[in-house]
């Protein structure tokens, strides 16, 4: 049956049981090709959607979601028979019709290429890595992906918000060979600059090829430079400490911190409308606020959904999220990051004098403790002595508490980098840091 | 709904499959649901329902594939979408075999659908109470009680037409624990490949008493040192060492394109006599069992590693085209949307002749890793690293104190050259493990074992 009589039908069985219902409505198209030596090794390409339902009776609020359009009861039935199991108290507000600004995507020629085209793009891609130096041994990874998505949220108190987003990327991972050493490392272009193949496999030909010789260092404190990509990478995995709903349940260190002072000189803001990946609203149909989240160090916010806010006695920061349209309405950030200073990055390698350049992290879902704010990471990068780099630096780990670090922030780099978008973003300038415990052999 | 599709049905779908040329079609079809209730603050604070139903369909020309997904299962879409995946090809052609029909469906003693609420709510309150009842240093539980029910069909060319239904359940627990100054946290999450009737092998309110009792002991624990040193990990979750160290690497994914540190070694050492290891998709009820792997092909157990020698690696359709070696039951996806891969299903170490107790007396200066997080690994170089939950340090062959916030690293065929000792009794722990083709649930395993040297990180200074 057509979406909107699906809406109808569970809007009316909500009337007359005296509920609520609120409808989160997604659907979208990928294609994602990956060559292998120049031929189509896979190729996907798909068309989903999906429907959760949140209805709400006796203040409180139960799920269900399908991909089959074809039971409007049966979804009913169990999303209400959900919201009756739930014990818990905490009013979660609904919005009711919204006013959002006009959101413009950026252009990306990327997502009107035809399949054809996409093709030839990743197979010159993949030349190009080839090409770019003689230690490349072969392409472990090649994929151009294009997607678009949208999303329509109403409910029966008159909410009904749709956006579209088209999103698209290339990703290339070459192999290289120096003597018996074996390294990869990857780099990716994301939206308009899909197209720059060429720049996307020089990155990550010089990603890999700066590893060899690596090894690690001796275990200490270290003085630490961590660099944009991979300190984007360790502020997502953090994210949740932000949430208002984890500081509300005892689960983040930045509970009860509001207004007060959590970090170094470090300034952090939360943008729906920066102009990377823009969005009119949250998975709550509340129009989009950019926030200053820590300024100069001190707390302004945590990042709140209607429910969370309503808790805490203030405004929803429009950071309502949901993991999967079937999940259960959460809070996360939109576009994150840590704001840039003015400091080029020679200048960061000068400052950091003695020490470490961090460049890769791994292990960040099992190695940082967003409860705790604890991080404890296998690493890569070099070796700095007088202010010059020296050697690569491999098979180490570092560890610390993420507030703790940025607390002894000592140099913030101009060159704010954003990782890959997931329901998240963030984004990181490269930093100095003042020390960190560095373990290896 | 169901995943009711005639054997003409499925014939015309992978015939349009075929249009270009491809020399073998597969459908596979999904409908599932699953419930998750969770309790925190000693409410019950979520309670979410979900229904999964789709298709994919993939198609080989030689050993290029492509890939197409649709969540609408009519007659019209299948064949769009198979059109839509044989687009992507070009082949010499292919026959489509008469199926062979293979229904391994079991219907779980209780089924999810007849199970009400309360029932699962009850089982998650009980591991808030016992985590909370455990210490009043427990500033928070949160539980999860988890059931997912999974009807599956695949169908290809060569007369596969297999059905199967695979049940799930999981208690999951978190616990956090606070003196006001710091804070750590444990975590437990049994789970079996069976109906709601596996909730009677857990008890609930343990489960939530061990989550809340590793939170305690990490709490009151001094930093762990960083340092290269002798470590012994116990049995249960402490199998993800291999998981990470070696079990990614033998993944046809990796070894077929070359980018595993394993390529070319099946029959040659990599590991010391003490050593043998098998991944079992077969073991009834196990968390990572299935009966038929997501291509239709029977489970089995898989010998990987004898005595130290290579002998196997997880073989599925595609990377058994490019090695040229037969598949061996082990092409997993997380569901319709994923294309499968190899994967694993319950891999362990196999039980040794050492004892327990002696891999600490015997150890001078060491780390005890009791309980694990999870880890990551690049096949290609074989770096690894992953989080110790739960630890202890040795001195003079006695545990010394509990430290927190560990981390091991190392290399795959390093540090399976470096387990010295294996003890008796193996034990295995649930994980989600997470790959190209998805997020699929794996059990772990191994006895107690202890590896001469490893890289231990931490923040911590001298004991």
């Amino acid at each position: 049956m057509s979406f909107e009589t699906f809406r109808d039908t569970i809007f009316t069985l909500a009337c007359d049981h005296g509920a609520q219902a609120e409808l989160y409505y997604v659907e979208g198209d990928t294609f994602t090709v990956r060559i292998d030596r120049q031929e189509v090794d896979s190729y996907t390409v798909a068309k989903s959607g999906g429907v959760g339902l949140r209805v709400q009776h006796d203040r409180r609020d139960g799920y269900a979601y399908t991909e089959s359009f074809d039971n409007p009861h049966e979804l009913f039935n169990k999303a209400f028979d959900n919201a009756g199991t739930i014990s818990a108290s905490d009013e979660h507000p609904m919005n009711g019709a919204q006013v959002y600004q006009d959101v413009r995507e950026p252009e990306n020629p990327t997502l009107s290429l035809t399949a054809a085209e996409k093709i030839e793009l990743a197979k010159a891609l993949e030349r190009a890595a080839l090409a770019a130096d003689p230690r490349v041994e072969r392409v472990a990874y090649d994929i151009i992906s294009t997607q678009r998505a949208s999303t329509r949220i109403c409910n029966t108190r008159g909410l009904d918000a749709y956006q579209t987003e088209g999103f698209s990327y290339c990703y290339v991972s070459p192999v290289m060979r120096d003597g018996d050493e074996l390294r990869d490392d990857a780099a990716y272009r994301v939206n308009a600059e899909t197209t720059d193949v060429e720049g996307c496999a020089q990155e990550a030909v010089r990603n890999t090829a700066r590893q060899f010789g690596g090894k690690p260092v001796a275990p200490g404190k270290y003085r630490v430079l961590w660099e944009n990509a991979s300190l984007a990478e360790l502020l997502s995995a953090f994210t949740p400490m932000f949430s208002a709903e984890r500081a509300q349940h005892n689960m983040s260190p930045l509970k009860d911190k509001e207004g007060r002072k959590v970090a170094g000189e470090v300034t952090i803001i939360d943008d729906p409308l920066y102009p990377k990946y823009p969005r009119a609203f949250d998975a709550e149909g509340t129009p989009s606020i950019t926030k200053t989240v820590v300024e100069r160090g001190v707390l302004k916010t945590l990042l709140h959904n209607l429910k969370t806010a309503k808790k805490a006695g203030c405004a929803s920061t429009s950071n309502a999220s949901r993991r999967s349209a079937g999940s259960p309405v959460d809070v996360s950030p939109s576009q994150f990051y840590i704001a840039p200073g003015e400091v080029p990055y020679a200048e960061l390698v000068k400052t950091l004098g003695e020490g470490l350049i961090i460049r890769d992290v791994m292990g960040l879902h099992a190695g940082v403790n967003a409860v705790t704010g604890e991080f404890s990471l296998l690493a890569k990068g070099a070796l700095v002595e007088n202010g010059a780099e020296v050697r690569p630096v491999e098979q180490i780990t570092v560890s610390g508490t993420f507030l703790g670090m940025l607390e002894q922030t000592e140099a913030v780099g101009n060159d704010l980098k954003f990782g890959l978008p997931g329901s998240s973003v963030c984004g990181a300038p490269s930093m100095v840091f003042g020390s960190l415990m560095v373990s290896g052999k | 709904m169901n995943l009711l599709i005639t054997h003409d049905r499925a014939y015309e779908v992978l015939r349009a499959a075929q249009e270009t040329g491809a020399d073998f079609a597969e459908l596979f079809m999904e409908d599932t649901r699953a419930n998750n209730i969770t309790v925190t603050r000693g409410e019950v604070e979520d309670a979410a329902s979900s229904h999964r139903h789709g298709a994919g369909i993939r198609v080989f020309a030689g050993i290029r594939t492509a890939y197409a997904y649709t969540a609408d299962t009519s007659r019209g879409a299948l064949l769009e979408t198979a059109r839509a995946a044989a687009a992507a090809i070009r082949g010499d052609g292919g026959t489509c075999a008469p199926f062979s029909p293979r229904d391994c469906r079991v219907i779980p003693r209780i089924p999810f659908a007849d199970v009400r609420n309360d029932r699962r709510v009850k089982i998650a309150r009980d591991a808030y109470d016992g985590a909370v009842g455990y210490s009043s240093e427990i500033v928070q539980a949160v539980t999860d009680c988890i059931d997912v029910d999974s009807d599956i069909l695949v169908c290809n060319t060569d007369g596969v037409f297999a059905r199967d239904r695979r049940c799930r359940m999981r208690l999951f627990v978190r616990a956090v624990a606070s003196d006001g100054k710091s804070t750590q946290t444990g975590h437990e999450g049994p789970g079996y490949g069976m109906g709601f009737e596996g909730f009677d092998r857990i008890d609930a309110a343990d489960v939530g008493k061990r989550a809340a009792e590793c939170a305690v002991t990490m709490l009151h624990a001094p930093e762990c040192p960083a340092a290269s040193l002798p470590v012994v990990i116990d049995g249960g979750f402490g199998g993800v060492i291999f998981h990470e160290a070696c079990g990614h690497s033998l993944e046809a994914t990796s070894v077929s394109r070359g980018n595993s540190e394993f390529c070319g070694k099946l029959g040659m050492k990599v590991a010391a006599d003490c050593v043998s290891a098998v991944d079992d998709g077969t073991m009834p009820g196990e968390w990572g069992s299935l009966r038929i792997d997501d291509e239709g092909t029977p489970t089995r157990r898989n010998l990987l590693i004898e005595h130290g020698i290579l002998r196997g690696y997880l073989v599925d359709r595609l990377g058994g085209l490019r090695m040229n070696m037969p598949v061996t039951g082990s092409s997993r996806r997380q569901n319709y949307t994923y294309a499968p891969t190899s994967r694993m299903t319950n891999t362990f170490i196999l039980p040794g002749e050492d004892d327990d107790d002696a891999m600490i007396a015997d150890c001078p200066e060491g780390l005890y890793a009791k309980s694990m997080g999870g880890g990551s690994v690049n096949p290609l170089t074989g770096e690894f690293n992953f989080s110790v939950s739960e630890c202890y340090w040795i001195r003079d062959g006695k545990i010394l104190t509990p430290v927190r916030g560990a981390t091991l690293i190392g290399r795959g065929t390093q540090v399976i050259a470096r387990i010295d000792r294996v003890g008796k009794t193996m034990t295995m722990g649930q994980g989600m493990c997470g790959s190209i083709s998805g997020s699929i649930p794996t059990n772990v395993g191994q006895p107690r074992i202890r590896v001469s040297e490893l890289t231990i990180g931490g923040k911590g200074g001298n004991l």
